[in-house]
């Protein structure tokens, strides 16, 4: 490597840590009523993009008649890999926002697709209409799904003021603003309501 | 006593057994909440009890909101957008909702000369001052459970010496069209809703309201049409913004065999004025320091028309009889005090064993007062008038003060003493039954064999302090 590359290299990489030095971090706990519900909960930025952000894959898999996981976040643009480790057939549909059905494969086989639009993705299986999962596809990488006590964490969060916003399969949240000031962490807590 | 008086005393008695179901554990496992949300002593209701039975055994608000016990979906809610490519989807309770129970009664019986007492003469020679013989009286299995947030179901299958009786066998579509509560239908076999209140809503008798079987008092028959029965039928009905409530009906009566039209006809309608809504909604006028109280008045009025077939006795041609009921009744709650009120005529156009028309007037009340969540004493008062054509008015008074105690949950036991009067008594001239004057069936003789005999005397009044039922019941 010539000294010029390892300059320019380091000069990139000084940058971006620092980016990442100066960028906050939101975190805080979500309440539902009913609770049972709580853990098909998610947390966004509402229409906080990150341009440049390169598209990612990323797999939901179905595993002892379940998809696995029951939440997954991606970002728009992103692609879902869905896997199959059952010995039994199982398909892949959603009917919310375009729609689409993957049709049935069979064990370690998989289906993929595309996520271009916002929003929550009920996935269903039409051969075992217990089975169910939810993809929501943030406008970019800023979401986070909340654990089983309702905690969430999004993390690399450039400074600004957004709306902070709540998706649930059964419940609702009025957004909320929030200001993320430079390498600090800021804590909102949200309550869902019917 | 005759042995045809005899034989209507024990139909009366095992027609009023007691049969306590209003809801069931089965719906505490599925909330996975007390027995106590929704009763004070089971099966009587409180308020929020009554509005979960109106609601067609539901929460207010969302239902499934409630619903702790593990579910199995039978589809996703996301499959209402791809139906019909898809069946509508609903949900199973993972446990099977069925709960179990028993109940029935100890008798004591204050003396030889009371009217159990010759007839426990006449049976055996002896008289039974205390028995135990019916303190199991009924095993019950209860079912209870929705398939989703609109449609409900109600099941309730009693064991007793005399068979297998489907009590309960309903399905419940809620909200059907418009705004929530207003339109609702229950299908399949179960009571007519003539009250604003649950069929059970007493602490002391089986049933809030009573009821007098004419045709088997005149006739023999031993499966009588009365007000408050089971029934297969249909019924539309609902509350308007949560104050005024109806119930239209339609169902097949007493049929005693074959297929014959269903041409009984019912109609209630009713508000409420105070505490909690009639369909709980808001959940305003709830004390929550004690869940039964409440400061409210509810009035209703109804009409019955109902078409019985029945057998008079074995061989002969099936009878038939139309009778005409209306009525009004009402609960006035002060607090932990509450009275229960209700009249009613009931006129058959075929009641006497003549195929003479026969007036029945009905006066009812009881009142009560939940001194604390597991005990209740009460009184209760049902007085009867019965009118053949042609004939004199009978006239049957019962006063039953009494007490009511949950020794848990979903254990209980009710002391009930009965004073009994009657002036007057039921004659029969050409029937199945031995002419002459019959032993009177009064009200809701829950109790044990309640029946005031003629006196030996031939006098045609007669008073006595006749029994002490105490009656056990448990569910779980």
């Amino acid at each position: 490597m010539t000294t010029t590359l390892r300059t320019l290299t380091l000069a990139a990489l000084g940058t971006a840590s620092v980016a990442l030095a100066a960028d906050g971090t939101i975190t805080g706990k979500v309440d539902a009523t009913p609770a049972k519900y709580l853990e098909e909960t998610v947390v966004y930025l509402k229409g906080a993009k990150a341009p440049g952000k390169a598209p990612e894959t990323k797999s939901m898999d179905q595993k002892a008649m379940t998809f696995v996981p029951h939440i997954l976040v991606v970002s728009q643009g992103d692609t879902v890999n869905f896997l199959n480790h059952d010995n039994v057939v199982h398909n892949v549909y959603s009917p919310d926002n375009e729609g689409y059905n993957l049709g049935s494969f069979k064990q370690d086989e998989q289906r993929s697709y595309k996520f271009q639009k916002e929003g929550a993705y009920t996935q269903l299986c039409s051969l075992h209409p217990e089975m169910l999962a939810f993809i929501f596809v943030a406008p970019g990488p800023y979401a986070a799904a909340v654990d089983k006590k309702g905690n969430f964490t999004i993390a690399h969060v450039p400074p600004g003021t957004y709306q902070l916003a709540v998706w649930n399969s059964h419940l609702k949240a009025s957004d909320k603003p929030v200001t993320v000031a430079p390498g600090q962490t800021v804590t909102e807590n949200l309550s869902l309501k019917r | 006593m005759s042995r045809g008086a005899l034989g209507v005393a024990v139909v009366v008695l095992v027609l009023t057994v007691a049969t306590p179901a209003a809801a069931i554990p089965a719906f505490a496992r599925k909330y996975q909440t007390s027995c106590l949300t929704c009763h004070t002593v089971y099966p009587k209701l409180n308020p929020f009890g009554e509005a979960f039975r109106r609601n067609g055994y539901r929460f207010p608000g969302t239902d499934s909101d409630y619903i702790k016990a593990e579910q199995i979906a039978m589809g996703q809610e996301a499959n209402k957008k791809t139906f019909p490519k898809t069946a509508w989807p609903d949900s199973l309770l993972a446990a099977i909702p069925i709960s179990v129970g028993a109940n029935g009664q100890a008798m004591i019986v204050p003396s030889s000369t009371s009217s159990a007492g010759e007839a426990a003469k006449a049976v055996d020679g002896s008289t039974a001052h205390f028995s135990l013989q019916n303190l199991v009286a009924e095993a019950h299995l209860w079912g209870g459970a929705a398939f989703d947030d609109t449609i409900t179901s109600w099941f309730e299958l009693t064991f007793s010496s005399g068979g297998v009786d489907v009590e309960h066998a309903q399905l419940l579509f809620n909200d059907i069209v418009g705004p929530k509560h207003l339109f609702n239908v229950i299908v399949g076999h179960g009571f007519p809703n003539v009250t604003q209140y649950g069929p059970h809503s007493s602490y002391l008798a089986d049933q809030l309201v009573t009821v007098v079987p004419v045709t088997a008092i005149f006739w023999g028959d031993p499966d009588p049409w009365t007000l408050v029965d089971n029934y297969t039928g249909l019924e539309l009905n609902g509350v308007i913004a949560g104050r005024v409530d109806y119930a239209v009906g339609l169902n097949a009566g007493k049929i005693a065999h074959g297929l014959a039209p269903t041409d009984n006809f019912y109609g209630r309608v009713g508000f409420k004025i105070g505490g909690m809504r009639l369909d709980g909604e808001d959940s305003s006028g709830a004390d929550p320091d004690r869940p039964w109280a409440e400061t409210a008045l509810g009035i209703y009025g109804f009409g019955y028309q109902s078409n019985s077939r029945f057998d008079t006795t074995a061989g002969a041609p099936v009878a038939s009889d139309t009778a005409n009921t209306y009525g009004v009744g009402g609960r006035g709650q002060l607090g932990s005090a509450e009275l229960n009120v209700g009249w009613y005529t009931e006129s058959h156009g075929h009641g006497t064993d003549t195929g003479g028309p026969v007036n029945a007037k009905v006066l009812f009340g009881e009142l009560s007062y939940v001194v604390f969540p597991w005990m209740v004493p009460a009184v209760r008062v049902e007085t009867l008038w019965v009118t053949p054509e042609g004939g004199t008015t009978v006239r049957n008074l019962h006063i039953q003060p009494g007490i009511a105690f949950l020794i848990r949950p979903n254990i209980k036991l009710v002391a009930v003493f009965d004073y009994e009067s009657a002036h007057g008594f039921v004659s029969t001239t050409g029937g199945p039954l031995t002419p002459g004057p019959q032993a009177w069936q009064g009200g809701a003789s829950s109790w044990g064999p309640i029946q005031i005999a003629p006196p030996s005397s031939g006098e045609n009044t007669r008073s006595e302090f006749e029994s002490i039922g105490l009656y056990l019941a448990w569910a779980m």
